[in-house]
């Protein structure tokens, strides 16, 4: 813990009256340069700084935040956070702040990353508009990074720390009527390659020259990482052991069953030493190895510490995201099937209804048309209500795995009868 | 002051073309209350100060929290250098900044009874009254409570000698009420998504009898039928539906940046282009829409916008044409708009300030027409009330909205409740549907409050507003 962190700390310990309390400190420094049809239309930098106090009187809680750190504000922090639990009715589900635990060893941090200069961001920003410009096209993204740090302090005997860098760049280039999106998230700079990002980027655009229209209709589709990230984060929503518990969810009493497709796994790990791993989330529970879904079977689902006590289970979250995929080329998926589509990325994802699971969003960036084994054109965007989990059952083949973002490693994955049911005019 | 004068004067010894400074403190006060047990009680404060330096054709931000003289010329320093940096890009395709006077001035959301100033104690306890309504009920398993009061603090100023003290805040009470029944679970909720007035409103609203509508609805709603197969047919949507319907449809692609594909990278682009301009048919002829950052209890009505230009009211869409932008300092000269119209706006002091939607709503009809009549004289269509699912193309074409009741019409009767209906339309089709507005009589505002939008992603506040109104020949039908 740095030492600026490790002072709030004794503040709050020295001076906090309540039976309990609970500190979160949150401190980041970012640099975020944004360009827009060629040239920087946002340019940002500075640090931030939260400090959050929860305490407890008997079973009434109540909560305060700051941004700054002196004495004086720590001071208010406490008064604020105090004279709100003692004016609060009582909390039935109030529990103990977490205990002291053993924290897993991660490495989130990466320091060239944090000292990356940002003449050095804007340079790599200023070479894509300039390769953008030699092929009369417009691009626009964002080159971004990240320092941060967030410790986890309770009168329980919880202390917990984690430093982390990301640094991210995204591109979108539009000529004439393709608009087509790389990004690249990872926690160091040191594996971007603006350069090789461009040529995939170029490559893209080149596949989307020819578009003819198609109708929306149940067919294959190989999801590429990042649409399949963009439909997870929405499942994993709605995976919730409590919600799921009283009804709310597609996943009520379904623990311990075959409830996805039986090639179907999800993980959070702390093995793969390319995604983010936080050792511990908001509440104090230290990430562990866990399997949420192996072989279609649901494990798991993330439980807070009040439903884990009072249902006698083990409390547990989402940290990163790990689904294992498999050897299968895009070429080889795309002779599984007589034709599909595949699709780089998804937009605007809503849930349509929450306790089907059914979500809406569109497709973006992207749409190739296969058939026989080798792609013939792009496609227009399309929309789709699909139920992921009910998709995993008619998955055919997975890809090697690919960084999604810094806390995803997912592969690309080969879905039958995916749901399409409009289309839109681009 | 002595803070804005510092910051002022070093971007102006630097070299700045432009500079600005708002000093901003945020106070939200968050009561979360689930079926009795008090998930969040807190309240929370940002204060800080952010910079911009605009030179050479473009933009330098930076922000802190710290505040003495060395933080403050640290920071004006920083977005110096930023604005420089940037400029090193843009030498061939400089931003320009619309012009714009000078102001002194205050504003303050006009309010009798400050959200802050009410005792935590009384809020609870008419929270915990509302839970227990709803959980009265039988079948209704989950009852929410979500308040916030919100207020922002800021201080501006910038080096056109624009001096601006801006104290404005809202408050939003949003119930919900979910009920299980055979294996599957329905909510309904209260929202008006939050207006920028005090308490008195949350006392105006009656909540425990709302709370009785919305629970008996959702047990109502989680026994319904669903409408099946997609049909063509007629919707008639309430205010509160189309306050969501037109922020997604008409006020994203009206927003000038997405035009000029400054969002091409994220929030996307927009159909609305500006060939369009004062000739292309948006909607139907009775079809007006309004951007009024002057509108009374307007969550977009600050006073002043980040850059300093004053609220403004004028046409987006008038008798159905694409009629202007929403528009800033720095968006306006690129389409040869000869000034800004007030759209630039931060959530948070460490926000660069960016294209926003103002308070837009659409005027009512200009002939007696209740919703009573409405419903009467349609035969076969759908009732939407409240706010649902959506979903919107990255060009704002296509979308596809859901809701939070239902009611299948047929022969001028609402028929049978229903649930999981949605619906699928596109720009223009849409609005040129629309062959019914109620009057001014139900004119009914609505906000919304969590409008996320740019990278670093920020979520903005603005108004909507309408009557009910009638869309013909849309394809309606259930979800799967």
């Amino acid at each position: 813990m740095n030492s600026s962190f490790e002072r709030i700390a004794q503040y709050i310990k020295t001076h906090c009256q309540a039976d309990d309390y609970s500190l979160r400190i949150f401190h980041a420094d970012s640099h975020e340069t944004r360009f827009a049809q060629n040239r920087v239309t946002q340019h940002l930098a500075g640090p931030k700084l939260r400090v959050n106090l929860s305490v407890a009187f008997d079973n009434k809680t109540g909560s305060a935040s700051v941004n700054q750190d002196d004495p004086e504000a720590l001071a208010r922090l406490i008064q604020s956070a105090e004279a709100i639990a003692r004016l609060n009715q009582p909390d039935p589900e109030y529990i103990f702040s977490a205990p002291q635990a053993q924290l897993p060893e991660v490495q989130n941090a990466d320091p060239a990353t944090r000292d990356l200069d940002p003449a050095r961001m804007v340079q790599i920003v200023q070479s894509m508009i300039m390769k953008a410009k030699a092929m009369d096209a417009t691009v626009s993204g964002m080159t971004e990074k990240h320092f941060s740090e967030w410790a986890l302090i309770t009168k329980g005997g919880f202390e917990g720390y984690d430093a982390s860098t990301e640094f991210g760049h995204s591109m979108t280039l539009k000529k004439e009527e393709v608009e087509t999106k790389v990004s690249y998230e990872a926690k160091s700079f040191a594996g971007f390659e603006p350069d090789a990002e461009f040529e995939t980027l170029k490559a893209q655009a080149a596949s989307l020259a020819s578009k003819q229209v198609m109708e929306p209709e149940k067919i294959a589709v190989i999801l590429r990482p990042g649409a399949l990230m963009e439909l997870l984060w929405f499942m994993g929503w709605m995976m919730n052991r409590r919600q799921s518990d009283e009804g709310f969810t597609p996943f009520t009493d379904q623990m311990g069953k075959l409830f996805f497709g039986e090639n179907f796994n999800l993980y959070s790990t702390l093995k793969r030493t390319d995604i983010k791993a936080s050792p511990f989330n908001s509440e104090g529970i230290p990430s562990r190895e866990i399997a949420w879904v192996e072989k279609g079977v649901i494990n798991a689902m993330p439980t807070n510490r009040y439903w884990a006590q009072k249902q006698g289970l083990e409390p547990c979250d989402f940290y990163n995201f790990y689904i294992p995929g498999g050897d299968a080329s895009e070429e080889e998926m795309m002779k599984l099937v007589p034709r599909g589509l595949i699709i780089n990325r998804f937009w605007y994802i809503r849930t349509v209804d929450a306790k089907a699971g059914e979500l809406t969003g569109m497709t973006r960036d992207g749409v190739l048309y296969f058939e026989d084994g080798k792609i013939r054109h792009a496609v227009n965007n399309l929309r789709f209500n699909e139920i992921p989990h009910v998709a995993t059952r008619r998955v055919l083949a997975m890809g090697p795995n690919r960084l999604a973002s810094s806390g995803m490693s997912l592969p690309s994955i080969l879905f039958d009868n995916f749901n399409f049911v409009d289309k839109t005019n681009f | 002051m002595r803070y804005l004068d510092l910051a002022i004067g070093e971007a102006l010894n630097l070299g700045a073309e432009y500079a600005d400074i708002r000093i901003q403190r945020t106070t939200d006060e968050v009561v979360l209350l689930r079926n009795l047990s008090l998930k969040n009680t807190s309240r929370d404060v940002l204060h800080g100060y952010g910079i911009r330096v605009f030179k050479d054709g473009a933009w330098g931000f930076a922000h802190h929290h710290v505040f003495t003289e060395e933080a403050v010329l640290a920071t004006t320093r920083r977005a110096y250098e930023i604005a420089a940096l940037s400029a090193s890009v843009n030498q061939n395709h400089k931003l320009r900044l619309a012009p714009e006077r000078s102001y002194l001035a205050s504003y303050k959301t006009p309010l009798k009874i400050d959200p802050f100033e009410v005792p935590l104690s009384e809020k609870v306890e008419l929270m915990m009254e509302v839970n227990r309504v709803m959980l009265g009920y039988e079948g209704i398993r989950q009852a929410m409570f979500y308040l916030i009061s919100h207020k922002d603090e800021k201080l501006f100023a910038s080096t056109l000698g624009t001096r601006l003290e801006l104290n404005t805040q809202w408050i939003d009470p949003m119930v919900i009420a979910s009920a299980v029944h055979a294996g599957d679970s329905q909510s309904r909720t209260f929202d008006e998504g939050g207006r920028a007035t005090g308490w008195e409103w949350v006392t105006e609203l009656n909540l425990q009898e709302k709370a009785r509508q919305i629970a008996e609805e959702a047990l109502i709603k989680v026994k319904a039928d669903t409408l099946g197969p997609e049909e063509r047919r007629s919707l008639i949507l309430d205010p509160n539906h189309l306050g969501l319907t037109m922020h997604e449809s008409v006020g994203h692609p009206t927003e000038l940046d997405r035009v000029l594909g400054w969002e091409a990278d994220y929030a996307g682009i927009s159909f609305a282009t500006p060939e369009k301009l004062k000739n292309y048919r948006y909607g139907s002829e009775i079809v007006n829409f309004v951007g009024d950052n002057t509108l009374d209890q307007g969550l977009a009505t600050l006073g002043f916008d980040d850059d300093g230009v004053p609220g403004q009211k004028w046409h987006i869409i008038k008798d159905g044409i694409l009629n202007e932008y929403g528009s800033t300092r720095d968006t306006a000269l690129e389409i040869g708009l000869e000034h800004s119209r007030g759209c630039n706006r931060a959530t948070y002091y460490f926000d660069q300030p960016i294209n926003r939607i103002p308070n837009l709503y659409m005027l009512p009809g200009t002939q007696p027409l209740t919703p009573s009549q409405l419903i009467a004289d349609t035969e076969d269509g759908v009732y939407i009330q409240g706010r649902g699912s959506f979903s919107i193309d990255q060009h704002r074409v296509n979308f596809q909205f859901g809701g939070d009741f239902f009611w299948e019409i047929k022969n001028g009767k609402l028929a049978r409740p229903l649930k999981k209906v949605i619906y699928k339309s596109c720009n223009p089709e849409f609005w040129n549907s629309c062959d019914a507005i109620c009057d001014e009589r139900w004119w009914r505002p609505f906000g919304v409050v969590n409008c996320g939008k740019g990278q670093p992603s920020q979520t903005a506040r603005m108004t909507h507003g309408s009557a009910p109104a009638r869309f013909r020949n849309i394809r309606v039908g259930g979800s799967q």
